[in-house]
C-alpha cells in the first residue's frame, strides 16, 4: 500500500507540469488515501514571512489564504520543523497545541506537515471533519511524502530561477553588443569629426562671406545660402556625434529630475501650444536627487519631447510621470502619437536609423548612450494604435551626495 | 593702432577664413601653420592674443600653449578646436578660452573682443 502511493507519488512530482497542477496531484492523492476532507500545501513567500495558500483540494471549509509565520498551526509546525498531528474529540474554539487557528475551526483532526529538507519551503495541512488515529506507519509515509514535495519545489525553484538568469544574461548580452556598437561608433567618430569639421568651416565661412557681398536679389545669393544651411546641418549633426566619444567627459553633479523635466518642457511650450498638445504633469515632490550632467539629461528630454510632437502633430496628451521606487527615480514620457510600428522597434536606439525626412537617427541613441552613462536604464512600451511611453530610471544619488547637498543648502 | 593677433592652424581654408573674418573686425591677423613656426613668430614680435588649434602634425597646440604661458605669462591664448572634449583635459585648463571650431565666427569674434578689452582696463 504505502509503495504504491508512493510510486504515485513520485510520478506526479516529478511530472513535467506546473508546480501547482503536480501539488494539487499530490494534494487530491493523499486526501483520497487518508480519507481526510481537506488539504492544503502552503508556501514560505520569498520574504519568509507569509505562508500563502498554493493550492486546496476537498472542502475549502475555514481555508485561510494566508498565515503569517508565526500563526496559528502552520505556524507552529514551521517553528518547530515537525508535523503535528492532533485530534479533538469535540470541533469547537479551542486551542490547538495552545495555539489559535481559525482554520482549524469545525475539524476533529488535523495533519501540519512541514515540507522541508535543509530549507523550509512550507506546509502540508490536511483536516478532517471526524476523528481520526493516524498509524506510525502513515507518519512515516507522511514524513516521505513531505520531504519528496520539497525536492519537487527545489527543482522548480532552481529552474525558474535558471530561466530568470538566462533572460538577464541575454539581455546583458544584448545590451554589451549596444554599447560597443556605440564605442565603436565614438571612436571613429572622434576622428572623423575633426578631419570634417576643418573642411566644413572653410566652406561655411567662405559661403557667409560671399553671402554678405553679394546681392539679396542674384540667384548666387540663394545659392551661396544653400551652402550656409547644409553646413549648419552637417555641423550640428558633427555635435550629435561626439556625444558618442568616450572621451567626451561628463560633468556631473546632485540634480533634481523635476527641475530638468520642467526646464526641457518649458522650450518646448510654443510647440505644445502649436500642435494642440495637452502637457500632463503627474510628478512626485520631494523626490530624492540624482547624480546626472544637467546639460545631457536636458538632452535626453529634449529629444523624447521633440519626438513626442512630432508623432502628435495633429494634438494629443503627453504625460510626464517621476517617481520613487526602491533606489531608483522613474520617469515616464507618455505620448498618445499612435505607437511605433513593431517592425523597427529592434532599431530604435541604432545610431544612424530614422524614419525621418531631416532626422539625423541619433536622437535616441544619443538618449541611450546618455542614460547608460548615467547608469541608468531606459525602457519602450509601445501600443501600436495608442502611443509611446519611455520609461528612464536612474539611480538615487548615495546617501552622502544627498548629505552634501543638505548641508549646502543649510549653509545657504 | 589695431590689436595684433596670431592664428595657428595647419589647415589654409580656415588660416585664410581667420585673416578674412578677423581682418574685417580690424584686427592686424598674422598666421602660423605650424607650432615651431607660432613660436618662431612670437620670438620676433609682439602679439596681443592666440587663436591657437590643437591638433596639428608636430608639435601639438596643448605643448605650444604650455611653452607660450611658460614665457609670456600673460599673452592670452584662445584655443579652437573641433573637439568638445579637450575641455575636461587639464592641459588646456592654462588657455584664457576655449571655442568649439564651426562656420560660425561669431562666438570667437565675441571671446577675441572680450579678452582684449579686460586686457585693455
Amino acid at each position: 500500500m504505502g509503495y504504491n502511493i508512493l510510486s504515485k507519488i513520485i510520478e506526479f512530482t516529478d511530472s513535467e507540469e506546473p508546480l501547482e497542477k503536480r501539488l494539487e496531484n499530490v494534494g487530491a492523492l493523499l486526501l483520497n488515501f487518508f480519507a481526510f476532507d481537506q488539504c492544503a500545501v502552503y508556501l514560505l513567500d520569498r520574504e519568509e514571512r507569509k505562508l500563502n495558500l498554493a493550492v486546496a483540494i476537498g472542502n475549502k471549509l475555514g481555508c485561510q489564504q494566508e498565515y503569517n509565520k508565526d500563526e496559528g498551526l502552520p505556524g507552529l509546525a514551521m517553528k518547530h520543523g515537525k508535523p503535528i498531528f492532533a485530534t479533538h474529540s469535540q470541533p469547537n474554539k479551542e486551542l490547538w497545541r495552545g495555539v489559535f487557528d481559525q482554520g482549524a475551526l469545525g475539524f476533529a483532526t488535523v495533519i501540519c506537515c512541514p515540507v522541508k529538507d535543509d530549507i523550509f519551503y512550507g506546509i502540508l495541512y490536511l483536516k478532517s471533519r471526524e476523528k481520526k488515529s493516524i498509524s506510525p506507519k502513515k507518519k512515516k509515509l507522511l514524513d516521505v511524502i513531505a520531504l519528496q514535495l520539497s525536492t519537487a519545489i527545489k527543482n522548480y525553484e532552481c529552474i525558474i530561477n535558471l530561466t530568470h538568469t538566462n533572460t538577464k544574461m541575454k539581455d546583458m548580452q544584448a545590451r554589451l553588443i549596444h554599447a560597443e556598437k556605440l564605442l565603436a561608433l565614438g571612436e571613429m567618430a572622434a576622428t572623423l569629426t575633426h578631419e570634417i569639421r576643418n573642411p566644413l568651416m572653410s566652406i561655411g565661412g567662405f559661403a557667409k562671406r560671399l553671402h554678405q557681398q553679394l546681392n539679396p536679389d542674384s540667384s548666387q545669393f540663394m545659392y551661396a545660402n544653400r551652402i550656409i544651411k547644409g553646413v549648419e546641418r552637417l555641423e550640428k549633426l558633427m555635435d550629435g556625434i561626439v556625444h558618442f566619444s568616450k572621451k567626451d567627459g561628463c560633468e556631473f553633479s546632485t540634480e533634481d529630475i523635476n527641475n530638468i523635466i520642467e526646464d526641457a518642457a518649458l522650450f518646448f511650450e510654443d510647440d505644445f501650444k502649436r500642435h494642440n498638445i495637452t502637457v500632463v504633469r503627474d510628478v512626485a515632490l520631494n523626490l530624492p536627487k540624482i547624480e546626472a550632467d544637467r546639460q545631457q539629461l536636458r538632452l535626453v528630454f529634449n529629444n523624447l519631447m521633440a519626438n513626442a510632437i512630432q508623432a502628435m502633430a495633429n494634438g494629443g496628451t503627453l504625460t510626464i510621470q517621476t517617481r520613487h521606487k526602491d533606489n531608483w527615480i522613474v520617469t515616464e514620457v507618455c505620448d498618445t502619437g499612435g505607437g511605433i510600428d513593431p517592425k523597427i522597434m529592434g532599431n530604435i536606439f541604432n545610431p544612424f536609423y530614422t524614419t525621418k525626412e531631416t532626422g539625423t537617427g541619433l536622437g535616441l541613441a544619443i538618449t541611450h548612450t546618455i542614460i547608460t552613462n548615467h547608469k541608468g536604464i531606459i525602457e519602450v512600451n509601445n501600443k501600436m494604435g495608442v502611443g509611446v511611453t519611455f520609461v528612464i530610471k536612474l539611480p538615487v544619488a548615495t546617501i552622502c551626495e544627498q548629505l552634501a547637498v543638505n548641508s549646502e543648502q543649510l549653509k545657504k | 593702432m589695431s590689436e595684433k593677433i596670431l592664428v595657428v592652424d595647419d589647415e589654409e581654408g580656415i588660416r585664410l577664413l581667420y585673416k578674412e573674418e578677423l581682418g574685417d573686425e580690424g584686427l592686424d591677423v598674422h598666421l602660423a601653420a605650424s607650432g615651431e613656426e607660432a613660436l618662431a613668430k612670437l620670438e620676433k614680435d609682439r602679439f596681443d592674443l592666440i587663436v591657437l588649434d590643437i591638433k596639428m602634425p608636430g608639435m601639438d597646440g596643448i605643448e605650444v600653449l604650455r611653452r607660450i604661458k611658460e614665457r609670456w605669462k600673460n599673452l592670452p591664448v584662445i584655443l579652437s578646436t573641433a573637439y568638445h572634449h579637450y575641455k575636461q583635459e587639464f592641459g588646456t585648463w592654462a588657455s584664457d578660452a576655449y571655442v568649439v571650431k564651426s562656420s560660425d565666427l561669431k562666438e570667437l569674434k565675441t571671446t577675441i573682443k572680450d579678452i582684449l578689452n579686460t586686457g585693455r582696463k
